[in-house]
């Protein structure tokens, strides 16, 4: 028998083959964003030049009526997409998990929105809300004749529309993750606080929801993490519109890096977006490491 | 005895309640998709003097005929969503196999062939599963530029690999540190090499999650729109951006049912995929949600 | 078939020394059981053993070859892991024959070996099952199977019973035994069942904090503890230990107990310890269950054996005896008895303290004195 070293092939063969992976995390994740950092502290307009003006890019960022104009449409449509997506989804996940029927249709029929690519349903509720053609005119159809559901024509309320297509999409989803995480529950604890009493009202509200704080947090950095990126949903829904009314950062850095040619002001917001998803994911992800698995 | 009929009574109501609500909501998740469909089926006229919103009184597949090779999309040649669609197969075919198969060996490497730093690796990899792809934009697309894949699918594809392949380790190497570690040992005392261990042991345990990464990113490739409107000309685009330009075309009038039929066809290949294999797909996303 | 030595091998994980200095020399064909509570570093020494792990000093050596370096395929041994580890997806006969297929033996050897083995462990009508339809016993039976067929130079165990329940762990320690008295080869098996240990092996060693404590044949673990480490993990129940004063007797030493405000002396034996240096001193008694007894007139007459009143707290019959708890010293002590000769909680109980094996401890090294 041959007695090969223990350097041999298999020593440098896991390395290798991760190496395409390394390489790809190197240049186009890590170098990639670094890059574009060092874009948003030059002069770029249409092309990328290398004269570096400080935090000017920033200060510019953040005194365009468009850009806080973005920020703040993003802050009401994330604040209200997640808090609706994820009451909506432990609801329904709890309704589910009493003993249903046709709990496995039921499911499939919650989820599948999420298989459908944001911009098809962009397209469907485009013209659902549309007043004309829609909502509006099919209530006036049944004879309420004051009826009034224009949102999405409505500067000041369009960004509401944004949110009802998006909790369509993502609430089934969230309910997905609670009803797991409501399975994962050991069932001992619920058998022994209803022998201590304890009605199914308050098993759920005392014992149940607050051991899911870990799911909670997932689905929230979820649904933060799908907000934040939102793009496909807005353009095909209202473009931005009316007026720049549901502009949002996603949407900012496409149209000044690509349609108006300001690189440099569209790298500056790129970093901003990455820095809230950040702001956002290490604190969760400090925990995560910090307290020993949970389940 | 009245006292034990009246709480079967009030269960019996409760439980009424219950079904009403889940079914209420079940409606709300799918009027949007049979409006869609039944709306796909109906003639303009009928819907000029209509609404969206009302039972079809007439059966026709024109708006399909339209949607997939008649009406005019932007300024090219070939008319319908037709040679959208096939762009998006030719982009998310190979964008799946590769992104799938490079996760797979690194799932495989970081779970039964840990070495130094693999962790750590590990670890900065999964910022790839986090990031904001504005964040990359910018550079990604001179670099496309400098390889000569502006605008090409070729491009899309390379795209979609580099970005998909942190979601596919993560995959992949969740389910193999699930494993039995003796598993490996046995083998690599039985005289099995790397290659050996992942094609004969690993490889065949592996389905389910095979499954679930392909179904992710088919997915997510297919549905992708940001990619897709920023890295592509007209002679590449996928159907998404085929089906936004088509409903967003200003000319003329607004052919709601050709915008539905449309819709369909864009969703139809995931829509389908979610059908026939809904358990994955459900395990993809909460895998994708809750590290393990 | 070879001999297996450890030489001064240490292996550590950053600053955690899992094994410090292990030394065994393992002669051809011998029994050998790694011992200790869990996180003792004996699987870690076994892992290394296989090459599994790499040693971080020291080497291993089988035979006259140097393997300390050597790849775990090239090293010639098999192992049977806790959790069998077969191949989910192969069955029963894949799964033997894996190994040689790999090594690329001829499709008839490696029929006739598949079947040899089958026959020598009776799992010749599951051989194209699938892992999964078989039980816990028949799954340990096959990974057996898995390394009897590569006739390796060396087998390593990996608490190899640990998932069976009680009742077959009993029936394949014994036909473990039996196998190895037919392959006389030589064996290294992980346990921490020191009940296991005892039955089965030819030596052990008993290993805590990844130092090996003691290493020997099951009796002088038993009858001649290292220490109170060793002395008190081998044996079930444990052996009691009991801190206590010595003193001067006419011809030697005895050491001083107190049951119900009473007490006694209890003289030393000179061949169990010489405690010349102790006396006025505390050392720890440590004498098991067995030697302390009901009143049997036959024991009463041996030397060094005393009679001692004590307060029955908890009485535990398991059957063949029976065991009392008393007090003694104020700590507790179990005593094992006759079934028929138990008397109540609470009731005041004769007991013979027999001394001939007693042994005493350090109270601060806990060394064997």
């Amino acid at each position: 028998m041959s007695v090969t070293n223990r350097k041999g092939l298999d020593y440098w063969l896991p390395k290798l083959v991760l190496s395409p992976t390394i390489a790809i995390t190197v240049i186009f994740i890590y170098g990639f964003v670094i890059w574009t950092a060092v874009l948003s502290f030059t002069r770029s307009r249409i092309l990328p030049q290398y004269e570096f003006v400080g935090f000017e890019q920033y200060v510019r960022l953040f005194a365009n009526d468009r850009w806080l104009g973005a920020m703040s449409n993003l802050l009401i449509f994330g604040v209200l997409f997640i808090a609706i997506c994820l009451i909506v989804g432990l609801v329904l996940a709890i309704l589910l998990d009493q003993n249903i029927r046709a709990e496995g249709a039921l499911r499939t029929i919650y989820l599948y929105p999420m298989a459908l690519s944001f911009i098809v349903t962009g397209t469907v509720w485009k013209w659902l809300l549309n007043p004309t053609v829609g909502i509006e005119r099919f209530m006036i159809s049944l004879g309420w004749e004051s009826f009034v559901f224009d949102w999405i024509v409505n500067p000041q309320m369009a960004i509401y529309t944004i949110v009802i297509a998006g909790v369509w999409q993502a609430s089934g989803f969230v309910m997905a993750i609670f009803l797991a995480g409501l399975r994962g529950i050991d069932t001992s604890i619920i058998k022994a606080a209803q022998l201590d009493g304890a009605s199914l009202f308050s098993v759920y509200t005392r014992i149940i929801i607050p051991s899911m704080r870990p799911v909670f947090f997932s689905a929230f950095i979820m649904l933060a993490h799908i907000a934040i990126k939102s793009f496909d949903l807005i353009i095909a829904l209202t473009g931005g519109g009316p007026g720049n009314s549901t502009d949002v950062p996603a949407i900012f850095m496409y149209q000044f890096s690509f349609q108006r040619g300001q690189l440099g002001m569209g790298a500056a917001s790129a970093i901003v977006m990455l820095m809230t998803v950040l702001a956002i994911l290490v604190p969760y992800l400090y925990s995560e490491l910090r307290t020993p698995k949970n389940g | 005895m009245a006292k034990m009929s009246e709480r079967r009574y009030s269960e019996i109501t409760g439980r009424a309640v219950l079904y009403g609500i889940l079914i209420i909501v079940a409606a709300y998740y799918l009027v949007p998709l049979l409006i869609m469909i039944m709306t796909s089926f109906r003639s303009m006229d009928e819907i000029r003097m209509g609404q969206l919103i009302e039972l079809p009184r007439s059966f026709t597949l024109d708006a399909w005929h339209q949607a997939w090779n008649q009406v005019q999309i932007g300024a090219r040649d070939e008319l319908g969503l037709r040679p959208y669609f096939i762009n998006s197969i030719k982009m998310v075919i190979p964008a799946v196999a590769i992104s799938t198969i490079l996760g797979a060996l690194n799932g495989y490497v970081l779970s039964f062939w840990k070495f130094r730093g693999s962790e750590l690796f590990f670890a900065a990899l999964l910022l790839g599963c986090f990031l904001p792809f504005q964040a990359i934009l910018l550079p990604q697309s001179q670099l496309l530029g400098w390889l000569g894949l502006t605008g090409s699918i070729s491009g899309l594809v390379l795209t979609h690999v580099v970005y998909g392949v942190s979601f596919t380790t993560l995959f992949f190497r969740n389910y193999y540190v699930n494993l039995p570690g003796e598993l490996i040992k046995a083998a690599k005392l039985d005289g099995a090499g790397f290659w050996m261990i992942f094609f004969r042991i690993i490889l065949p345990l592996s389905s389910p999650i095979l499954v679930v990464t392909v179904i992710w990113q088919f997915t997510q490739i297919w549905n992708d729109f940001l990619f897709g409107v920023v890295f592509s000309d007209p002679s590449s685009q996928p159907v998404t951006v085929g089906l936004n330009n088509m409903v967003n075309s200003t000319t003329g009038e607004t052919r709601y049912n050709v915008d539905m039929a449309g819709a369909i066809i864009a969703a139809l290949p995931t829509i389908l995929v979610y059908v026939l294999a809904g358990k994955y797909f459900v395990r993809g996303l909460t895998a994708g949600s809750v590290k393990g | 078939m070879a001999e297996l030595k450890i030489e001064n091998v240490n292996k550590s994980f950053g600053e955690t020394h899992i094994l410090k200095g292990i030394n065994l020399d393992i002669p051809d064909g011998e029994f050998v059981i790694l011992v200790g509570p869990s996180g003792c570093g004996k699987s870690t020494l076994l892992n290394c053993v296989a090459g599994l792990e790499e040693v971080t000093s020291g080497a291993i050596r089988l035979g006259d070859k140097d393997m300390t370096r050597v790849a775990p395929k090239d090293r010639d041994i098999a192992m049977v892991f806790q959790s069998y580890a077969l191949y989910p997806n192969m069955n029963v006969y894949k799964n033997i024959a894996f190994g040689l297929e790999i090594r690329k033996m001829p499709k008839a050897e490696i029929q006739a070996e598949v079947s040899r083995v089958a026959k020598l462990l009776q799992i010749e009508h599951m051989l194209d099952r699938k892992p999964s339809q078989l039980s816990g016993g028949q799954r340990q039976r096959v990974a057996m199977g898995r390394a009897l067929a590569r006739r390796p130079q060396i087998y390593l165990f990996d608490e190899p019973l640990s998932n069976l329940d009680a009742k077959l762990r009993v029936e394949m320690r014994t036909e473990m035994k039996k196998l190895h008295q037919r392959l006389a080869t030589t064996i290294v098996y992980v346990t921490h069942d020191q009940i296991e240990a005892m039955t089965l092996a030819d030596r052990i060693a008993v290993m805590k904090d990844g130092i090996v404590q003691q290493f020997g044949t099951p009796q002088e673990v038993y009858d001649d503890p290292a220490n109170i480490f060793v002395a008190g993990f081998m044996g079930s129940p444990s052996m009691n230990f009991l801190e206590c004063e010595v003193s001067r007797v006419d011809d030697g030493f005895a050491v001083e107990v107190v049951s119900e405000a009473q007490s006694y002396l209890l003289p030393v034996d000179p061949n169990q310890a010489d405690l010349s240096g102790y006396e006025g001193k505390r050392v720890i008694l440590g004498i098991r269950p067995e030697q302390i007894t009901h009143v049997m007139p036959h024991v009463a007459e041996q030397p060094f054996v005393t009679k001692v009143t004590v307060k029955i707290e908890v009485v535990e019959p398991t059957g063949a005896d029976t065991l009392v708890l008393a007090r003694i010293n104020d700590q507790e002590c179990e005593c094992r008895v006759h079934p028929t000769e138990s008397g109540q909680p609470g009731e005041m109980m004769d007991m013979l303290f027999n001394m001939s094996k007693a042994v005493f401890f350090d109270p601060k090294t806990e060394d064997r004195l």
